[in-house]
């Protein structure tokens, strides 16, 4: 019944996944895992699919062929309802938050919890928002405050504060220390370690090789819709990593 | 920067105070300046209660679908095509309660059908929606080959008096039901949970949309809420005059967009509140009622519209720009 290698502690399992858009090969039959608790970072050149490989997982784009395995068991993930019912969570850049919105109605954003006759409990909802947040180290004024006035850093914040409140599994975050400055990066980099704590999985795409060596366990690099490198992170090194991402070869003579 | 957060702070949460202070000022203006007094006249005021609220509950509806993200700009004349459903069904002399839930349901169709194109089309609703003001215009006029026709309800003595009569001698039933719709869509959109997938939807709906939220579906159904009130003021306002006219709500979908901008709501969506869309439609029903009182040609009324219109989109964008910069 496990289609995992013996190993228990699998999350995710990605098998010969296939994604054509048109003519276009996006993905020719990557191989994925993720751990429990495991931080991957998934880098790679613009293009190369790291983003169709994360939108297979997140339930935008359904894969043409291959297999996905969820905790051994093996899942069809066909739109971001399914996704989100195993625990995946995913934050794009700028897309995860309503920026008119208050920081509560954002948490809580399609699973505002009820009381009777249907009407939204907003005690609850500023509560456990603020609590949300106190617990990965961010004090906001008040629930009430409307997230565009945030710092970028706090905004990241408030969309893990979510992730981890409804006890996400396992949490996608694209590019999201972009446009950031370098103690916003340093709050988001806090972030990610604190899900790592809670034991939540974390796949951290980006370009930037320095933020991501110093959090992840391990490190994927795609090119041209296949896997080209997996490291342990403390078996490389960041010029390494970079070497094989221009090169597009795992560059034996290094 | 911390005094600029808290000022804009206040405002954006406040917004409505801006629409509070021009509602006083027409107000105060179409009292003072309204020739002998006619403005606060009893009459007036009971004219304005009863014909102001068939207007008001489109601009409800209207303002609703503007936060969800999507224009309707075909209500005008869906309204002339649910007054002719209305008319119809009393030719067939059914109970005009019947003919009430058939017009509704006429009113849901044209919703849908608004809802649907734009969605699945991926079309912009202002366009789509004014193709839907140019067929169910055309469909009208062609229809009742734009003759005008006597709508009888005097065997129904219940039901004029339930949505056109003077209740206490005084109270016109329109206002009723225009400050019940008011009440029960601000329920709707700010102490329930669809009215959050309606902001989300509006504000971000890639957002929305990654948290599970069906932003197609709250998107129809915004559509057919409209429809539904629509279809409401037609049978209230045909019962009102007793006859069907193919012109009623000629104009109507620009100033129902007029009422809920100055209400505060926001051209791109995602921000609005039903008590300032309330007071925008106020607005919009003193000033065109004060021009016709001062005998002013109704070019003006156009006038004053533009102006609020451009007045309400530039504070918002004030406040918008200072957010922004508080932020960063």
């Amino acid at each position: 019944m496990s289609a995992n290698s013996g190993n228990s502690e699998v999350l995710l399992r990605m098998e010969g996944i296939h994604k054509w858009f048109g003519k276009v090969h996006a993905l020719k039959g990557v191989d994925f895992e993720v751990k429990k608790g495991e931080v991957v970072g998934l880098v790679g050149d613009n293009g190369a699919g790291k983003s169709t490989l994360i939108k297979v997982i997140s339930g935008y784009h359904r894969a043409n062929e291959g297999k996905i395995y969820w905790v051994g068991q093996e899942v069809k993930i066909s739109s971001p309802k399914d996704s989100r019912a195993l625990g995946v969570e995913t934050l794009y850049q700028e897309q995860a938050l309503a920026p008119h919105l208050s920081i509560a109605r954002n948490v809580f954003m399609g699973r505002e919890p009820s009381r009777a006759l249907g009407f939204m409990d907003k005690q609850t909802m500023n509560n456990d928002s603020m609590e949300a947040l106190a617990a990965i180290g961010l004090h906001l004024r008040s629930p009430d405050v409307m997230v565009s006035t945030l710092s970028g850093g706090e905004r990241q914040g408030v969309a893990i504060a979510r992730a981890i409140h409804f006890e996400a599994k396992m949490v996608i975050l694209d590019e999201p220390t972009i446009a950031l400055s370098v103690k916003e990066v340093q709050e988001v980099l806090d972030f990610v370690q604190e899900l790592k704590e809670k034991g939540i999985a974390v796949i951290f795409i980006t370009h930037n090789l320095y933020h991501v060596y110093s959090v992840a366990d391990r490190i994927v690099v795609i090119a041209h819709g296949q896997e080209l490198a997996n490291m342990q992170t403390k078996d490389t090194s960041v010029d390494q990593i970079s070497k094989i991402i221009v090169r597009g070869t795992l560059g034996e003579e290094v | 920067m911390n005094n600029d957060n808290r000022i804009m702070g206040f405002l954006s949460r406040n917004r409505i105070a801006g629409t509070v202070v021009i509602l006083i000022a027409v107000v105060v203006v179409a009292t003072f300046r309204s020739p002998d007094n006619n403005f606060i006249r009893v009459a007036n005021l009971k004219n304005l209660g009863a014909f102001g609220s068939e207007f008001g509950i489109v601009a409800l509806g209207v303002g609703l679908l503007m936060i969800a993200g999507e224009f309707d700009l075909s209500v005008g004349s869906v309204l002339a095509f649910c007054a002719l459903v209305f008319t119809w069904s009393n030719e067939l002399s059914l109970n005009p309660f019947i003919g009430l839930l058939i017009t509704l349901a006429a009113g849901v169709i044209t919703g849908l059908t608004n809802g649907l194109i734009t969605v699945r089309g991926k079309i912009v609703s202002f366009i789509t929606t004014l193709g839907a003001m140019m067929f169910w215009r055309g469909l009208t006029l062609w229809l009742s080959r734009g003759e005008m026709r006597a709508v009888n309800l005097d065997a129904y003595p219940a039901f004029t008096s339930l949505f056109t009569g003077d209740w206490f001698g005084f109270f016109p039933a329109q206002a009723f039901w225009f400050l019940l719709l008011a009440v029960i869509l601000t329920i709707l959109l700010h102490f329930r949970r669809f009215g959050n997938w309606i902001f989300s939807t509006g504000d971000n709906a890639l957002a929305a949309r990654s948290m599970a939220i069906n932003t197609d579906r709250v998107k129809i159904t915004s559509f057919i809420i409209v429809g539904v009130l629509v279809a409401f003021a037609a049978v209230i306002q045909t019962t009102r005059l007793s006859a069907f006219s193919s012109r009623v709500g000629t104009g109507w979908e620009l100033s129902a967009i007029a009422a809920a901008v100055v209400g505060g709501t926001s051209l791109r969506g995602g921000i609005g509140n039903m008590v300032g869309i309330f007071m925008g439609a106020l607005i919009i029903i003193v000033i065109e009622n004060a021009l016709v009182l001062a005998r002013l040609p109704y070019e003006w009324t156009y006038m004053a519209f533009g102006l609020v219109i451009l007045f309400s989109v530039l504070l918002d964008l004030l406040i918008e720009r200072r957010i922004q910069r508080a932020s960063t």
